[in-house]
């Protein structure tokens, strides 16, 4: 019987762990974004996509000259984000938020949101890396 | 002596002729399997033979799909410009773009329709379908809930199904922009609606039609329809296909390009 307990264990524990593993591989914050280019931007929504596993939001951002760049930021899970009150209604198209994130490692206009400020100036954590750093400069 | 047989037999082959056809349509009611409530029930191994994942119009033979009249009503997409546009490019690179060789979800109504079996459990107050390709499973609610009012963008969108009689009328929508129609790179936008109408023509076959409409890609609703058969055969059973490592590691998860 203990034999068996153990041999349960034996099979069960490693194959757990590799799950884990496989399934921080595909979410992991470090394949996409780079932790030593932290980014703050301040823009209007222009869509926010509730997609598994990972959702994005999309903001225009004007610079001191009035140019416009459009970026992208990967959000949590919807149902994360659910539970944390960020719903499409919360990030309609037109909501002015503040972003803190991490910068892709691509360069280009794309990044991992740690925090959002709402209008509200209620700061929700958006990112649902695991392995992302909890915040901006930490 | 023949002659009176005839004059004899004719009248009785009429009735009976007549009382078989009369009777038909009552009989094939009868012999669909039905749920506890009486509404058909679906269950079941089922899979389309028509070429409808190749191309959804009608098109010629080529290197990656035979020759297909396709499934459309009234034969073309109705794309607006600059959607057309779109569906060219896509066509042109579809052997990189297309979602489903990329081992993701394959969305609706392409999961119906897929050129491999998918299995139908169904209740009362749901059904759900699991399509041997990938791990997506598809609920249709049956139990008279409207679609909420908070949606996700979801890959195989929220469906909402009643019935017609014996025929299942599903709404389908809140959808995300990530899937095709088809290989062919027939799209569509987030807007996508859909209402499907499933009904068995007998107890091994479903007529399978639906409208599609997206008021971002298309001109206007357009219809297609295929036949479902069921799968008979001794001990068929879905085999696991999912799309998860290796080659595919690079496609999940899915995301803008940030590369």
């Amino acid at each position: 019987m203990n034999l068996f307990r153990h041999l349960k264990l034996a099979i069960t524990l490693p194959v757990f762990l590799l799950a884990s593993i496989s399934a921080y591989a595909h979410h992991a914050f470090s394949a996409e974004f780079d932790g030593e280019k932290p980014v703050e931007v301040t823009g209007v929504v222009t869509k926010l996509e509730l997609i598994n596993p990972h959702s994005w939001l999309y903001l225009d951002v004007k610079d001191a000259e009035g140019k416009v760049t459009h970026w992208g930021f990967e959000f949590g899970a919807p149902f994360s984000l659910k539970e944390k009150g960020v719903t499409k209604a919360t990030l309609a198209p037109g909501t002015k938020v503040t972003i803190n994130g991490f910068r892709a490692k691509s360069g280009k206009d794309f990044g991992y949101a740690v925090s959002t400020t709402l209008p509200d100036g209620r700061v929700v954590k958006t990112g649902g890396a695991q392995d992302a750093p909890t915040a901006v400069g930490s | 002596m023949n002659s009176t047989l005839n004059r004899h037999w004719s009248p009785l082959y009429l009735v009976v002729a007549m009382l078989m056809t009369l009777s038909q349509p009552t009989l094939a009611s009868e012999k669909i399997p039905r749920l506890a409530n009486g509404k058909p029930d679906f269950s079941g191994i089922w899979q389309t033979t028509s070429a409808a994942n190749d191309d959804l119009e009608p098109h010629s033979n080529r290197k990656d799909a035979p020759p297909s009249a396709g499934i459309i009503e009234g034969g073309t997409i109705p794309y607006l410009p600059e959607a057309l546009e779109q569906k060219k490019r896509n066509f042109e690179n579809r052997e990189t773009l297309d979602p489903a060789r990329k081992g993701w979800t394959l969305g609706v109504p392409r999961a119906v329709y897929y050129p491999a079996p998918f299995q139908i459990f169904q209740r009362q107050a749901d059904l759900n379908l699991v399509p041997q390709f990938g791990h997506s499973v598809r609920t249709i609610h049956t139990n008279g809930s409207g679609h909420p009012t908070d949606p996700n963008d979801w890959w195989l969108g929220d469906s909402r199904g009643h019935w017609e009689g014996d025929t299942l009328v599903v709404d389908v929508a809140d959808f995300n922009d990530k899937t095709w129609l088809d290989s062919a790179g027939n799209f569509h936008s987030d807007a996508l609606h859909i209402v499907e109408r499933w009904k068995f023509l007998d107890k091994n076959t479903i007529d399978y039609q639906a409208t599609i409409e997206d008021k971002n890609v298309f001109s206007r609703p357009w219809n297609i329809e295929v036949i479902l058969y069921r799968h008979r055969e001794k001990n068929f059973q879905l085999i696991e296909d999912y799309r998860f490592t290796l080659d595919y590691d690079q496609f999940y998860p899915p995301k803008p390009e940030t590369k």
